[in-house]
């Protein structure tokens, strides 16, 4: 009996559009809860698992980036191309691919699958939605789409296990063998197909046939640089289509139109056509939903749900985790003696991390609102009413996810950008994202806004300004940059996919959601764990004599002290300064800073009695000559200068990752700093000057 | 060529002008935006409903409900059925 071990664990491959359940059908085939969602692209990163066949055979599924086509128009349908082609770095190709189509859109789905055969590898189709075609009326027989294509055809639904078993057994040992591609061609075409493939393979490139069709049937693939592909491959490629198009023929229309008969003939002779089901359920939502006055009526009321509740409901929580943290701090002070130590553990390490780990609620709620958003179908919408806005400006609705996204963190906002197809608007969005709001400034708003508005309605308007201006910023930013990188007859137009509303699958949103607390969890306990400890060493370091300040005699005090020249056009001491230049680092860290230089304790029991002491020390703090060192007016320019400021290290470190270039994420930082600094220096100056 | 007549050609109407609630064929793409189009289903003979109208309009196609700009609309020739 063969066993797993004389071959190498296959690799298998689930292909097909976004939204077609690829996900969901991956989750059935491992047994193992991951990501479905209803926006297109959200499948962005690479998950794979270790599955068994029937048989016991271990095999490697690997649930690629969604794709209508292998010809790929955003970075993520990239991946997929190269990855079947074999052309991705620490990849190898798969052994066998599973065609995942939507049993009831066939038309729309075999291209891609014809695509895939005509790869030369083993392809299973997993004939998804059956139930969804035949409640349409739709009858279809698995059998003859399987003559017709020539591959094994198993009809399933995902989303009810149905036909999972089949599919499996599907996956059996030895793999099923390719199948022949399943179009001729004229003489032309055929000729010049033929001539491709053995040019290339006697230059020794894996599988020339798939090579030369996707040479000849995509124009770009030949003419742009490859990475993977040879100038020679291209040059040849590019002789053989010259010809053609001398002999009157166009490859690229002729492959398509062939592909396009072929599965013509296919459905004609597997499904019964129906006519279209008239008005869905989503259809009468959508009457509402995508309407001029209704639609964007419906949009504002759920993004204003979405923010109150984020507000209101996290409070109980962060009570919670404020709780926690004060008992915690209780317990290790009472262990320990007083001295070092004990400093560096509570007013260090306990007290920082603590003061980012409150927000941890606020983040997980706003990703579980955006998740039950997706889920539900809504995103989409959204996304359709949002490209007017974002037109204007020179980015694409499908800008919408990232910058809402952006509101809770600017991380995954700025990993969310890569389903934008455009290139340009890609990093238009990611450079003006984190003028959004994220939760981490909250804490500083926290400390700042009641200083300058008692009133809480009145600072309720404030909060609400700072997040419009933030917005606003960055959509004028994205504005005047897109002139400026050309973003404008070039951009994409607009072509989106609504899918149907359904009930969010929340085993997924709260995965999701768990995902994101646990890496926001883990920059708390390694990078912010770590500015905090060497920022309780600076401000710690060299010991005062008793009496005197320690901020002042210590490292912190010496570097605000060299700083301060810096910013005192905008209206900062060394405190202000240190504590924003730490801040660069994560914006969470100013609360502590402050704290820290005014040498307050945080009191265990009662964070707000923390922060009014935080407040009143700002208050009362005056200058030698007896004037307040903290008037409203330098509170406003610190608040400014916190609106634009990118401070987040972990922003750019993603930003260089996701735009491979140290270039733009280091302009961005420089820009959004001199930009924040211009803006504070001009609220300060214009404020004195008028008399402020 | 999708059209077979010269009759049929010449009441062809793009995506864009066609009623709103009615049913189309689709008889041709024309325009840089074909790829585009064809990769995400407008193929010749697809049959598509128009459900909304505007900046970005709606259409319904195998079930499938897509919104796509005017533009794109534009190059997408249709005739009634």
């Amino acid at each position: 009996m063969s066993t797993g071990d004389e071959h190498p664990i296959p690799k298998v491959a689930l292909v097909g559009h976004p939204n077609v359940g690829k996900t969901t059908l991956f989750n059935q085939l491992t047994g193992e809860r991951r990501k479905v969602g209803n926006y297109a692209g959200v499948t962005v990163e690479k998950i794979s698992a270790t599955i068994y066949t029937p048989h016991g055979h271990q095999m490697e599924l690997v649930d690629l980036p969604g794709t209508y086509s292998l010809t790929p128009s955003s970075p993520d349908e990239r991946v997929t191309r190269d990855v079947l082609l074999g052309d991705l770095d620490g990849e190898e190709s798969p052994q066998l691919v599973i065609s995942v189509v939507d049993a009831s859109s066939l038309e729309r789905h075999l291209p891609l699958t014809l695509q895939l055969i005509e790869l030369g590898l083993p392809v299973i189709v997993a004939l998804n939605q059956v139930d969804r075609a035949e409640a349409k009326g739709l009858r279809l027989n698995p059998q003859v789409l399987t003559d017709e294509l020539g591959v094994p055809v198993v009809a399933c639904q995902a989303t009810s296990g149905k036909g999972i078993v089949q599919l499996k057994q599907a996956l059996r040992f030895p793999l099923p063998p390719a199948s022949e591609r399943r179009w001729k061609g004229n003489a032309a075409v055929e000729h010049a197909i033929a001539d491709l493939t053995k040019q290339l393979e006697s230059q020794g490139l894996e599988r020339p046939e798939a090579h030369a069709l996707q040479l000849l049937g995509e124009s770009d693939y030949r003419t742009q640089a490859q990475p993977h592909l040879s100038r020679v491959a291209q040059a040849a490629a590019l002789d053989v289509a010259a010809d053609l198009i001398k002999q009157n023929h166009n490859p690229e229309e002729e492959i398509s139109a062939l592909r396009s008969q072929t599965i013509r003939r296919a459905i004609s002779a597997a499904a019964h056509e129906m006519g279209d089901e008239g008005e869905t359920f989503s259809d009468k939502i959508d009457r509402v939903a995508l309407h001029p006055i209704g639609g964007w009526t419906l949009f504002a009321a759920i993004m204003f749900a979405i923010f109150w509740s984020i507000f209101r409901f996290a409070e109980v929580p962060m009570g919670w985790v404020e709780a926690g943290v004060g008992f915690i701090k209780d317990k290790v002070g009472g262990m320990l003696p007083e001295g070092d130590l004990n400093s560096l553990l509570t007013d260090g390490i306990i007290e920082g991390v603590g003061a980012v780990v409150i927000f941890l609620p606020q983040i997980l709620l706003l990703f579980f609102l955006i998740g039950l958003l997706e889920g539900s179908g809504y995103m989409a919408r959204a996304t359709f009413l949002m490209d007017r806005v974002m037109a204007r400006v020179g980015l694409s609705g499908k800008s919408f996810l990232p910058l809402l996204s952006g509101y809770a963190c600017a991380i995954p906002g700025v990993m969310a950008t890569r389903s934008i197809s455009s290139n340009k608007q890609r990093l238009l969005t990611i450079l003006v994202l984190p003028w959004q709001s994220c939760t981490a400034r909250l804490p500083v708003y926290a400390i700042l806004i009641p200083l300058l508005i008692p009133s809480i309605l009145g600072q309720t308007t404030m909060m609400f300004f700072i997040y419009f201006l933030g917005t606003g910023t960055a959509l004028l930013v994205a504005w005047l940059l897109s002139k400026r990188i050309g973003i404008g007859e070039a951009a994409p137009h607009f072509l989106l996919e609504l899918p149907p509303y359904r009930l969010p699958d929340f085993g997924y949103v709260f995965r999701h959601v768990i995902d994101r607390g646990l890496a926001f969890l883990k920059k708390a306990g390694s990078l912010i764990l770590g500015i905090v400890i060497i920022l309780w060493a600076l401000g710690t370091y060299p010991k005062a004599p008793e009496g005197e300040s320690q901020f002042d005699h210590s490292a912190m005090g010496c570097i605000g002290n060299f700083l301060e020249p810096v910013v005192k056009p905008l209206g900062w001491d060394a405190r202000l300064g240190t504590a924003t230049l730490a801040s660069f680092a994560a914006r969470e860290v100013f609360v502590s800073q402050v704290a820290v230089s005014f040498a307050i304790e945080e009191d265990e029991d009662d964070e707000e009695a923390f922060r009014d002491q935080i407040r009143s020390a700002i208050k009362t703090s005056e200058k030698p000559d007896g004037s307040p060192a903290y008037p409203p007016l330098v509170v406003l320019s610190v608040l400014i200068f916190y609106i634009y400021a990118l401070q987040c290290l972990p922003t750019t470190a993603v930003v260089q990752r996701e735009t491979k270039s140290w270039k733009w994420a280091l302009a961005q930082l420089a820009g959004m700093s001199i930009f924040a600094y211009l803006a504070a220096f001009i609220v300060y100056q214009g404020g004195t000057f008028l008399g402020f | 060529m999708a059209f077979t007549t010269e009759l049929e050609r010449d009441s062809a109407l793009n995506l864009s002008q066609a009623a709103v609630g009615c049913e189309f064929q689709v008889k041709q793409l024309d325009g840089p935006g074909c790829k585009q189009l064809r990769e995400i289903g407008f193929c010749e003979e697809m049959r598509v409903r128009k459900v909304s109208n505007g900046r970005n309009l709606v259409c319904a196609m195998c079930g499938t409900r897509l919104a796509l700009s005017r533009e794109l609309a534009e190059q997408v020739l249709v005739t009634a059925v």
